[in-house]
């Protein structure tokens, strides 16, 4: 492999972790940014058979051209259906879905997320978007990865507005909602992977990424995080996972900005 | 022979929009009618509910024109072009105005548009439970959503939404006859279920055709007609929005509005050029043409990937 695709960016890293977490056959829905570079490098690799499906009700995706948004024009010629938002979204509402994507302005310990205000509901200082269909995914889909910048602003003890569930305030506090999805399973955030206990269902660093310290994560954590055992380095990306996310699915740099 | 219901925009707006109306928006980032929304702006429309389960800057733009007191949505943004700045400026600091939105989930949103098509009174979902969104509400108080238990077999707790039947709707399509028979392809967005919901609906169209040409292909009609009281001819009606087979997303254009209104000045700048001091559609496409060139305008329109037909034969 020629030496160019040896050197990756953090974006890259990002993409490629979240392409890793996904398997052969699983129906995804995906959305736009890093999920979508991550969904489909994945689906160009080592799961071919991905089903990657958006919410704006376009189902089985085979686009030309990278898409830009969910709901971009690339999107419906190929696909093997064409609906609208229920037919999208619905299929996540039925339990159908192996994974969503999901991202906010806020993950607090036990991966409960938040997309639309910091400060009071009532009078925001910032208002953000609102749920968006990212409240049903999150109740929906049989797992979710979470993509983060991680500050500690974002990364607070608790959430400002609960937008999207993830296991409340631990243990088994989400089996009692009953919900056809299982909560978040990853947060791959700007500076490490994070992942949930078992059983008290806290967020934990699993691994960081290169050229970033334990203690960096730490310090940009809002509550005392814990760290695994095994704690390792972020596995780096193969030369030729770089060379994909270049060279075919971001070619003019939409969404990896050019260094 | 029936009455043809074609007319244009301002006549459509100032004889079924009034003041103070739920007005249902029809897309989720495709198909999106600026031709209605800039009418409804330059006829200085006030205190209307609008519903959405995804709004882009058509809210936006009503919103910073006055014309909005409150949001049926579950989302006011546009994706990674960014916020939407008269959105943040009503709901943080009151400017033009005090807003209100009740919070709902896409899905939601979708969930009480189906109850209002089917004419039941509500419906269970499990979305929003738990959340955030259970907790807090605007002006429908505990009318909102309610935790039900299902009477059945699960005994699960759900949460029952309300049907959602605004007094008029508005969407844009590819085709419509004159008696408003809508065919819609690519993304349909919340049709549909949003559009049977509304108690009425304008549509507007990129193109007129004859009724012949609807009944050749009945299983691409997302609205029959009856539902339908207004039919407004607006080619590139969309813009800056896209419409499958006629025209792409013109990303510039958006990012154009999202970087120049960040100041209320420059929203009003952006306005007075491309809704105030334009007369109606034409007018638009004439000025973007006279702006940009006929070369950009033109890189929009939509390559040709036709489909095959089908046989209806019996």
């Amino acid at each position: 492999m020629a030496l160019k695709y040896n050197d990756f960016t953090l974006q890259e890293l990002m993409a490629v972790a979240a392409a890793r977490e996904l398997k052969d056959g699983e129906k995804v829905i995906i959305g736009t940014g890093l999920p979508l570079l991550g969904a489909f490098l994945a689906q160009k690799t080592h799961a071919p058979n991905m089903v990657a499906i958006y919410e704006s009700g376009a189902i089985d995706c085979k686009p030309l051209v990278t898409p830009f948004s969910v709901a971009d024009s690339v999107l419906a010629p190929g696909s093997a259906m064409q609906g609208g938002l229920m037919e999208g979204l619905g299929i996540v509402h039925a339990g159908d879905l192996d994974v969503g994507f999901l991202g906010g302005a806020q993950i607090d310990r036990y991966g409960n997320l938040n997309t639309h205000v910091i400060g009071d509901y009532r009078n925001p200082q910032v208002r953000f978007a609102g749920s968006g269909g990212s409240n049903d995914i999150g109740a929906g889909c049989r797992r979710t990865i979470v993509m983060m910048l991680h500050q500690k602003q974002r990364f607070p003890e608790k959430v400002d507005f609960v937008t999207t569930p993830g296991y409340f305030r631990g243990g088994k506090e989400r089996d009692k909602m009953g919900f056809s999805g299982g909560g978040p399973s990853v947060v791959v955030s700007t500076l490490g992977i994070l992942r949930f206990h078992p059983k008290t269902k806290e967020m934990y660093l699993a691994s960081y990424h290169p050229g970033v310290t334990i203690e960096q994560i730490k310090d940009n954590t809002g509550w005392d995080l814990v760290v695994a055992k095994d704690v390792k380095e972020t596995e780096r990306p193969d030369p030729e996972l770089i060379r994909i996310l270049r060279e075919e699915l971001d070619p003019t740099g939409v969404f990896l900005k050019k260094k | 022979m029936k009455v043809s219901k074609v007319m244009t925009a301002k006549e459509a707006v100032a004889k079924f929009i009034a003041d103070g109306m739920t007005v249902g928006v029809g897309g989720f980032f495709h198909a999106i009618s600026y031709a209605i929304t800039h009418e409804i702006i330059r006829q200085q429309k006030r205190r209307l509910t609008i519903c959405q389960p995804s709004f882009n800057e058509h809210a936006d733009q009503m919103i910073g024109a006055g014309c909005v007191d409150r949001i049926v949505s579950s989302y006011v943004w546009m994706e990674v072009f960014g916020p939407l700045h008269c959105f943040r400026r009503a709901m943080e600091k009151g400017i033009p105005h005090k807003i209100e939105m009740e919070d709902y989930t896409n899905f939601a949103v979708m969930a009480r548009y189906l109850a209002g098509s089917l004419g039941i009174p509500f419906i269970p979902i499990q979305s929003m439970k738990g959340s955030d969104m259970m907790k807090y509400s605007a002006w429908m108080g505990e009318g909102k959503a309610k935790l039900i238990r299902d009477p059945f077999n699960s005994k699960k707790e759900y949460v029952a939404v309300p049907a959602l039947t605004p007094d008029i709707g508005y969407f844009h399509v590819q085709r419509a006859d004159e008696e408003g028979n809508c065919q819609m392809w690519g993304i349909w967005g919340d049709s549909p279920w949003s559009m049977r919901a509304c108690k009425q609906v304008i549509v507007s169209c990129e193109e007129i055709v004859g009724r012949d040409v609807i009944g050749r292909d009945p299983n691409r009609t997302i609205l029959p007609g009856y539902k339908v009281i207004a039919v407004v001819p607006a080619p590139f009606g969309a813009h800056p929005k896209h419409t499958q087979g006629y025209y792409d997303v013109d990303r510039d254009f958006i990012f154009q509005y999202i970087r120049e209104s960040r100041s209320p000045e420059g929203w009003k700048k952006f306005m007075d050029n491309w809704v105030y001091g334009v007369e109606d559609r034409e007018g638009y496409l004439k000025k973007y043409i006279d702006t940009y060139g006929m070369k950009k305008f033109l890189n929009l329109k939509a390559k040709d990937i036709s489909s095959s037909s089908v046989n209806y034969g019996f």
